[in-house]
């Protein structure tokens, strides 16, 4: 039986709706009208939810993305839908604040929060500089503006030190795949493009922006030396597959480097993104 | 049934439906062979149908149907098809066809799988369409004919299938004076040449007067009389025919012709 | 004319298949192919066990598809006739969504989407019995019917899919050749050859039907038993296609209207040159898939459907 999918495949199924033509623009910039300290807070992507906790501020959250599940105490909160925002949900719970990813959250939902009255807060997250800043804001909104520049100098001195490590080292040819068969990359302009450059890899595809879905040959042929792929329960068995007979049994990829990462913090641009950088960039030490 | 021999076609107690409703409802016919036999009927009498039975277009829905006293629907198709030929009121060409390749469809049943046609058969179908005065339309794409060449085209389909029987539903109707005569002339003299027995429908009294050896009136899917001309064709009969009234002569026109007999009502 | 346009089509799927094979986003050398050690003799030998068999799929898959369709359009006295309109694509989808909603393995794939489309044909052609006898009108209405029950279908498994249920089911709706092996062409030749002798064989019948039903039955063919083994073949040669590459469209469509067009209507000569003109399309649009964008691949479904659309509007448009 399947299951119906977690956030692990939100950014995939989410770019994949941009490519066959969904709408999931850039929404409007936050909202003026807050409360200064909010406590009933709803967050529509699980990255806000993880930014929310912290920050310190876990049990204002009244409402919660579907895929929220990290950390364990996100579990226990209220489910407001996934990548279609239940808006009913959302304002039976009279938010003060309903944070919003600026990829990925549909424009409708929040323009329809928005006219409801309801105080929304776009967070950006493209890049990771974007992610850094999307921590500010949250905070700022938040209220916690201290825990927020905490957090964020912590995780820009890592990325500083990441830097300075990768710094001069040979960067291997890489691929990220955010899905196996059929095989689609991350290509430039997307934060996970971001992550490899920062982490000392080369990656092959950075020329097409994106996630480009990529010929079986191009895939058998490159000579790829590094392979990132996401682990998570729901993907095991694809990419499995994929290794024994699919796109990734022939080839020069057969002989790459296969590092695998947590899903959820691999495709969330939260805090733990950066721990990914540093797990990244370590193993292509 | 009066002759010897059986009966070219015979009918008896025929049922049939075309499409939903049934529209032969126990219809007696009796045609001998060499005879040319006119169908006449309302629209609707079911006079198309009964030529679409013997042609073995629509199935047998109950009663007898017998070719030459032999059970119509026990025969194979291909026998059938050798020994009937049916020429249909109109057919809608979609797809493009050359003239000569129609004619040759009329040799479909002689051939042998997917053999293409023998020389033989060319010849037959040249020859054919020579007899029907349609030689030179052969590499013609038969949608570009007008009404009376495409039914003289059929008429040399007829002849190249080599049958015996000839079924022609509505053959003048839509044709203009000079195309009527034509069509009627290459008919009788074929006729005449080869002694095949012609079912013709019409609703042209005219028609029957002056050409069939056998009348059918048909009314509501049943016969309400057959037999020769003059007994058959009289104003109480074409009256409870057509639910129109006929004088002697009066509805009727005829065409002169040096060659078509001009029969009359005579009393 | 039978031999030239058979001729004709040969050369051209010959030369659709060579083009094919040398090209693509990734550069074969042939030199290095035939000749090369090492990395650049492996690699290339490696790029030509991928392209062949795709190569040789997308033949059979065109062939088939253009051949049902050139059938049917005899069978049912139209010119617009396609395999898709028979409901029979809308069930294999089907087919193929709901082995990937239940979660069953995609080597699956193919055997659930063909069950669909048999089962769609099944049904379709059920729909259109009339008194004991298949009517070819409500034939292509019932097929209408069926392939908007299965868009719906479709959509509504589409919503509720997971992400990796989602994925298979769109890729395979938009046609993919992606995953060809030699196995799976080993696997298609026998339907398509089976399908293929049966509908030529038929070839003399179909000229008939293409002047009319009632033609035919007059000419002394058992036109219950024709339609029967047309309509199946036709449907076993589109199930199969669908089962293997997913929803390549508007081939089944235009190949015999152009093949049409050139050599005339008689099946004996145009059966064969829908196949072989239908093969050469797709192995053709398949190289353009590959290249057209690489490394990224074009949905072949999507790039027929992108041409054949226009072209078949400009065909409309041009009748009288």
């Amino acid at each position: 039986m399947s299951v119906i999918a977690r956030q692990p495949v939100l950014y995939a199924i989410a770019s994949f709706s941009l490519l066959v033509g969904c709408r999931a623009e850039r929404a409007k910039p936050a909202d003026r009208r807050s409360v200064s300290s909010p406590h009933r807070v709803v967050a529509l992507a699980p990255n806000l939810t993880e930014i929310v906790f912290a920050l310190g501020a876990g049990d204002s959250l009244v409402g919660v993305s579907e895929y929220s599940d990290f950390p364990d105490a996100a579990r226990r909160i209220a489910r407001v839908g996934g990548l279609e925002v239940d808006a009913e949900k959302v304002a039976a719970l009279r938010p003060d604040l309903v944070l919003a990813m600026a990829e990925g959250t549909a424009r409708g939902a929040v323009s329809m929060l928005q006219a409801a009255g309801l105080p929304v807060a776009v967070v950006p997250s493209g890049s990771l500089d974007a992610v850094l800043s999307g921590i500010r804001l949250v905070g700022a909104r938040l209220g916690r503006t201290e825990e927020a520049e905490r957090l964020a100098r912590d995780l820009e001195r890592r990325r500083a030190d990441v830097a300075r490590r990768v710094a001069g080292r040979r960067r291997p040819r890489t691929l990220l795949l955010v899905w196996p068969d059929p095989p689609q990359a991350a290509g430039g302009g997307t934060f996970l493009n971001d992550l490899l450059r920062e982490a000392g890899a080369d990656n092959l595809v950075a020329d097409r922006s994106g996630w480009p879905v990529l010929s079986p040959e191009y895939v058998a042929t490159v000579p790829v030396e590094l392979l990132v792929i996401p682990d998570s329960e729901q993907t095991r068995e694809a990419y499995a597959r994929a290794f024994r007979s699919g796109p990734l049994s022939r080839g020069p990829v057969t002989r790459a480097r296969v590092v695998r990462l947590d899903e959820s913090a691999l495709t969330r641009p939260g805090p733990r993104v950066f721990d990914v950088l540093e797990k990244l960039a370590e193993s292509l030490s | 049934m009066s002759a010897a021999a059986p009966n070219r076609l015979e009918a008896r107690g025929l049922v049939a439906d075309y499409g939903a409703a049934p529209v032969l409802r126990g219809l007696d016919a009796a045609i001998p062979a060499g005879a040319i036999a006119a169908v006449l009927g309302e629209n609707g009498s079911g006079k198309s149908t009964l030529l679409k039975v013997f042609a073995r277009v629509v199935a047998i829905g109950g009663g007898d149907v017998r070719l030459d006293g032999e059970r119509l629907d026990a025969l194979p198709r291909r026998q059938t098809a050798q020994r009937i030929a049916y020429v249909p009121q109109s057919v809608d060409l979609v797809f493009p066809i050359r003239t000569l390749d129609l004619v040759l469809q009329g040799r479909a049943p002689y051939a042998r799988g997917f053999v293409a046609e023998t020389a033989d058969d060319r010849l037959r179908a040249l020859e054919a369409m020579r007899a029907c005065d349609v030689e030179a339309l052969a590499q013609r794409d038969a949608a570009s004919l007008s009404g009376g060449e495409r039914r003289r085209v059929f008429l040399a389909r007829a002849l190249a299938q080599e049958a015996q029987v000839w079924l022609l539903d509505e053959p003048t109707s839509g044709l203009d004076p000079r195309h009527r005569l034509e069509f009627l002339e290459t008919l009788w003299r074929i006729h005449g040449e080869r002694g095949t027995t012609v079912v013709l429908v019409t609703h042209e009294v005219a028609l029957a007067g002056d050409l069939a050896t056998r009348v059918l009136l048909l009314k509501d899917g049943r016969t309400i009389a057959q037999g020769d001309r003059a007994s058959v064709l009289t104003a109480e009969n074409l009256e409870r025919t057509f639910g129109a009234p006929f004088s002697g002569r009066g509805s009727r026109f005829a065409l002169r012709s040096a060659v078509l007999p001009m029969g009359s009502l005579e009393p | 004319m039978r031999t030239g346009a058979i001729a004709v089509g040969v050369l051209l799927l010959v030369a659709a298949c060579t083009v094919a094979f040398l090209v693509g986003g990734v550069h074969l050398s042939i030199a290095d192919l035939v000749a090369g050690r090492g990395e650049e003799g492996q690699t290339a030998r490696l790029l030509a066990s991928l392209r062949a068999p795709r190569i040789g799929l997308a033949a059979l898959v065109g062939g088939c598809l253009a051949l049902a369709g050139a059938a049917l359009q005899a069978l049912l006295k139209n010119p617009l006739a396609d395999p898709f309109l028979l409901g029979t694509s809308g069930g294999a989808a089907v087919g193929a969504a709901g082995a990937a909603l239940l979660g069953l393995s995609p080597l699956l794939s193919p055997a659930a989407a063909f069950v669909g489309a048999a089962a769609a044909s099944l049904g379709v052609a059920l729909l259109a019995r009339r008194g004991g006898r298949l009517d070819l009108q409500r034939l292509l209405l019932a097929g209408l019917i069926a392939n908007a029950f299965f868009s719906a279908l479709l959509l509504a498994a589409f919503s509720i899919a997971s992400g990796e249920a989602a994925r298979s089911m769109l890729f395979w709706m938009m046609g993919s050749l992606a995953d060809a092996t030699p196995r799976k062409v080993a696997a298609l030749f026998p339907y398509a050859l089976a399908g293929a002798a049966v509908l030529v064989a038929a070839a003399a019948r179909l000229n008939l039907f293409s002047v009319g039903e009632e033609n035919a039955a007059a000419l002394g063919v058992d036109t219950e038993r024709t339609k029967r083994i047309v309509f199946l073949a036709s449907s076993l040669l589109t199930g199969v296609a669908v089962a293997f590459a997913g929803v390549i469209g508007f081939v089944g469509l235009l190949v015999p209207h152009a093949v049409r067009a050139a050599f005339g209507n008689d099946q004996r000569t145009l059966l064969p040159a829908s196949f072989l003109v239908g093969a050469t399309l797709v192995v053709a649009a398949d190289a353009v898939a590959r290249a057209a964008i690489a490394p990224v691949e074009l949905p072949i479904g999507a790039l027929t459907a992108a041409l054949g659309a226009p072209v078949f509007a400009w065909l409309l448009l041009r009748t009288p």
